[in-house]
Formats: structure tokens, sequence, C-alpha cells
């Protein structure tokens, strides 16, 4: 009798020691605000377990529906981490490719960077800075698709041999930023930028996009993969007393073939 | 009492679940001879099943002219039941203004008719209207029930057509769509413009060729002689005002997308920017115009370069 009693007290005890420990773990982290089914996944593929938490000054800006799921307009402001950014880690967690891009933003650069990709259905879009301190701040949007845009051929790629003329010229123009100074560097470039998803036609894409200064100093640093829509209309914004030596900047992109594109800003 | 609760759940379940989906579709006479069956200003949803958009019939002494036939086998179907319903007469012509959803998926509705539309329109279906089907599908659900493309088996050459007493001229543009049929009755004065016009609702800009083509369009459309106006969504008006609208929309957001691409906005900044006040108390003015930002930015971006 004795002994099932303490038995019995034990086995409360233990159930109340997990308990509290339970609710411990729900407080260490933080529940996704989008309630995706893939941010455990997603979040141990880009993020590992570093310490992170959900930040609103990070702006995902995504339109509420994918009219167009070849091109998503997406933008990311984390201006408010401004200085403090080693990397900022853009993707979708219901792309069969997740990753869309990661930027690495020179400290004097106002951190905010603009393109359009691809969406193969409705998706939690994340942007994940993580910060000096080795905290990850992550931002994140919701984003309605009827989707197949990771699946459907380029147009330029397939449907006319347009790009194989024209593969990687660039267009770019600079444009004053209203609000407290600053340039905008906006550029196209004519690329396919395939999937490998489309049938039979293997992935073909521009990876690294660098924006240099006169003195070779990378300013701002992209590596994209697969999801970034064909053709990328891409803006960097600087700092308006980087721009002291208009003409001097470059912009150097390289493909998954190895093709080098350069151009003079 | 636990067992009239179950006769009341059952009555309520049969009536939510079990009700036949019905547009109730109901015809106007907006002048001699001429009915229109007048659509929501909304987008599609699965409570309106698409009903979003006017279509119309003229009933000549010698037949009946439809002008559009809906989203769907439903709504073709009831709208033939409508007509049936006005006249004895046997529908004539079939016309199908332009190649999107809510205008031509009732056609096989009209299986037994001739159906007509301009050659491109005609064309577009044949390339886009599986898609545009499967995409109702989804939008509105089962409204969309066996509705499948029937496609207008008679491209329209003629520019003129005497039926009845009616005289109707029929012009080809291409501002909203690529390719888009207006139809003026000269006896009546009533213009159908189908999607050329929208009025009270934000019009669509999936297919345009160009804003400019469009307002181009329209200028043409002012100097027509006519004293009523349906629009393609929205309600009939008397008059030009229909076109005006329509015009400084097109006007407002082509300066817009303009001025956005001169500026190096992106295309999200574009979609945040606020609606100018003219227009948004429009219905859905929000919605379409992000749509119309995602259709169109990228032409003034790659303007600017």
């Amino acid at each position: 009798m004795m002994i099932r009693l303490l038995l019995l007290t034990l086995l409360v005890t233990v159930s109340a020691v997990s308990a509290v420990s339970a609710v411990s773990a729900v407080q260490a982290v933080e529940s996704d605000p989008i309630q995706s089914p893939m941010w455990d996944y997603t979040r141990q593929q880009f993020i590992g377990s570093a310490p992170y938490h959900f930040d609103e000054r990070v702006k995902v800006l995504l339109p509420a529906f994918a009219e167009n799921p070849t091109q998503v307009p997406l933008q990311i402001d984390a201006t408010a981490l401004a200085g403090d950014i080693e990397r900022i880690v853009v993707w979708a967690d219901l792309n069969p490719i997740q990753h869309i891009f990661t930027y690495y933003p020179h400290p004097d650069v106002i951190p905010k960077v603009s393109l359009r990709f691809k969406v193969q259905q409705g998706t939690a879009v994340r942007a994940a800075v993580l910060t000096q301190s080795g905290v990850w701040h992550v931002g994140s949007a919701y984003l309605d698709a009827a989707g197949g845009g990771c699946t459907t051929p380029s147009t330029t790629g397939n449907g006319s041999p347009f790009w194989e003329s024209h593969l990687g010229e660039t267009q770019s123009r600079s444009f004053p930023l209203a609000s407290k100074g600053g340039v905008r560097f906006k550029f196209r470039v004519i690329h396919p930028m395939d999937t490998g998803l489309a049938d039979a036609i293997p992935e073909f894409y521009i990876q690294q996009v660098i924006l240099q200064n006169a003195k070779k100093e990378s300013l701002a640093r992209l590596e994209l993969s697969q999801p970034v829509a064909e053709n990328p209309v891409i803006s960097f914004d600087l700092r308006d007393d980087l721009n002291d030596q208009a003409g001097q900047y470059q912009l150097w992109m390289r493909d998954n073939n190895g093709n080098e594109f350069e151009k003079a800003l | 009492m636990k067992s009239l609760f179950a006769v009341f759940l059952l009555v309520l379940c049969s009536s939510v679940y079990s009700a036949p989906l019905q547009y109730n579709l109901t015809a106007r006479e907006i002048a001699k001879d001429t009915w229109v069956v007048e659509g929501k200003t909304e987008d599609f949803s699965p409570a309106n099943g698409g009903n979003i958009v006017n279509t119309a019939f003229v009933v000549t002494g010698d037949g009946v002219v439809l002008i559009d036939t809906g989203p769907s086998l439903r709504y073709g179907t009831e709208l033939r039941q409508l007509i049936g319903s006005v006249t004895d007469k046997p529908i004539l012509y079939v016309l199908n203004t332009h190649h999107h959803p809510d205008h031509f998926l009732g056609n096989q509705a009209f299986q037994d008719s001739p159906i007509y539309a301009l050659p491109e329109t005609g064309k577009l279906i044949a390339q886009q209207g599986n898609a545009f089907s499967e995409n109702m599908y989804r939008l509105v659900g089962d409204w969309m029930r066996s509705t499948e493309v029937h496609l207008p088996g008679q491209p329209l050459s003629v520019s003129q057509l005497k039926l009845g007493q009616h005289r109707f001229r029929f012009i080809s543009m291409t501002g909203h769509a690529g390719a888009d049929l207006v139809v003026l009755d000269e006896t009546t004065g009533v213009l159908f413009t189908a999607d050329m016009v929208f009025y009270q609702r934000a019009l669509t800009t999936p297919h345009t060729p160009d804003l400019k083509q469009w307002i181009a369009d329209l200028k043409r459309l002012e100097t027509l002689d006519f004293k009523l106006l349906v629009p393609g969504h929205g309600p009939v008006s008397e008059g030009r005002v229909a076109i005006v609208q329509t015009h400084a929309y097109l006007s407002w957001l082509d300066k817009r997308l303009s001025q956005a691409a001169e500026q190096g906005l992106s295309m999200n900044e574009v979609i945040e920017l606020p609606l100018d006040k003219h227009f948004d108390q429009l219905a859905v003015a929000r919605k379409e115009y992000v749509r119309s930002v995602a259709h169109l930015y990228e032409r003034y971006e790659n303007a600017m370069f």
C-alpha cells in the first residue's frame, strides 16, 4: 500500500515536472506568426539551431496574391537593423526549391533590396536577418497563389531563342531616393533563370551578383537561387555619401554555367 | 425535445447543403426589345458563382441576338430559360465579345445556335479557354460543375447586321483583351461595350495590349451616336458618363505607372501607393489596382532603362 502511494506520488511529480518543462519549452520557442507547416524544417535548413526571433522590423513586402506566379514582386527592407547585418536569407516555405536569395549588404549600404521570383503554391515567405551578435531576426509574409510558377518553362528560354543572342545583356539606371537622400540602382539582365523543374529544361540561372565600388570593394552581394524570376529586375539602395564617384560602380554576375556578365553602372 | 432538435438540424443542413445552386437571373428591359441581365460589381467568389458580368439580349422580329453567355454552364442554362420566358423566337446570333471566362463559359447551353466571335477571340479562347475554365473552378467551385469550353464556331466577318427591325453595327477593337467586340444597336441607340467600358467597378487589365491603345479605342467610342450604354461590368447608364469614367481611370493608371517607373519605384512600392480619391470608391478598386500593377508595371519599368 505504502509503495503504491509512493509510486503514485512519484508519477504525479514526474508528470508535473514534465508539464513545467513543456511550458518553458513553449515559452522559449516563439510560434510562427504564419503557422506554416514547413517552418521547423526550413528554419533548421537556413538558421539551424541558432537563436532567432520574429521581428516585424524586418519587412517582407509582397502582394496578397500572386497575379503572375512567374513574376512575384518581393522587397526586403531591413533598414531598422542597418549597420548590424551579416546577411539576409530569403526563402519561400512551400516552394520546391525554397531558397530565393541571400543578401550580404556592406555596413554602409541601405539594406533594402527588391526583385521578382517564381512561386509554386501559396506559401509563407521569410527574410531572416543574421546580426553581428549571432541572433536571427525573422520577418514573414504570406503569399496566396494559384501556383505553377516554378514548373512553367521560361518564356525567353524555351518559347523563343531570344535569350541566346541577348544572354546577359544588362540595362541599368540610378534614381535619387526621395526619403533622406541616397540613390537606388536598378538593373535588368536578360537570362532565362530556368529552375530545372520544367520538363527537359536543365537548370540555368544566375548565382552571383556583386556591386563593387571603384576600389573593388563589394557593396552589395547577392547569391541567387533558381526561383528568381527570368530576366531579373533587381534594385539596391545606397546611401548618398557613397555616391560621390558616380559612374565608378561595377556590376558583376555569374551564372551556373560559368558565364560572367559585367556592366558599369 | 431531442428529436425535435434533430429534425431542426436536418432541415437546417438540407437547406444549407443540398439546395441547388441558382443564380436566380432576372432580365430588365432597358429599351424596346432590349434586355439586360446585370451581374454584381464584385470579384469572382463561391458566393456569387461568377455572376459578376452583364449579359444582354435583343428580341428582334426574326429572332434573338444574345451578347455573351456568362461564366458557367449553369449560368448559360438559366439565361436560356430566361430568354425563353420573354420570347418564343429562336436564338439566331450568340456573340462572345471577348475571350475572358465570364463572357463565354455559358456557351454550352447554346450549342444549337451559331456562336459568333471576332476571329482573334476564337483563337484566344482555343488557346487559353481551358486554363481559364480551370481557374474558374478554383475561384467559384461547384457553380462550374460540368462546364467545359465550347468554342465560338463562327468567325464574325460582317460589320453590319439587319435582323427584324433592328440594325446592328459590329465594331472591332483591341484595348481591353486584344480582341474586343462592341455592338451598337442603331435602331434603339443602345451601345453594348462589353469590357471596353466598366462603370462603378474598377476595370481589369490582364490582356490589354497597351493602356494607350485602350484609351484610343475609347475616343472612337465617344464619337458614336447612342443613348444608353451597357458596360461589361456595372450599371447601365445614359450618355457617355461610363466611357468618361473608364477613360479617366485608364489615364490616371497610365500616368501613375509612368511616374512610378520614372522615380525608380519597385513593383511592391507601387502596389503600396494610395489610390486617387476619384477612384477609391469604385467596387474592388484596391484589388484591381494591385492586379493591374502586376500586369503592367514591368513594361513601364523596362521602358525606363
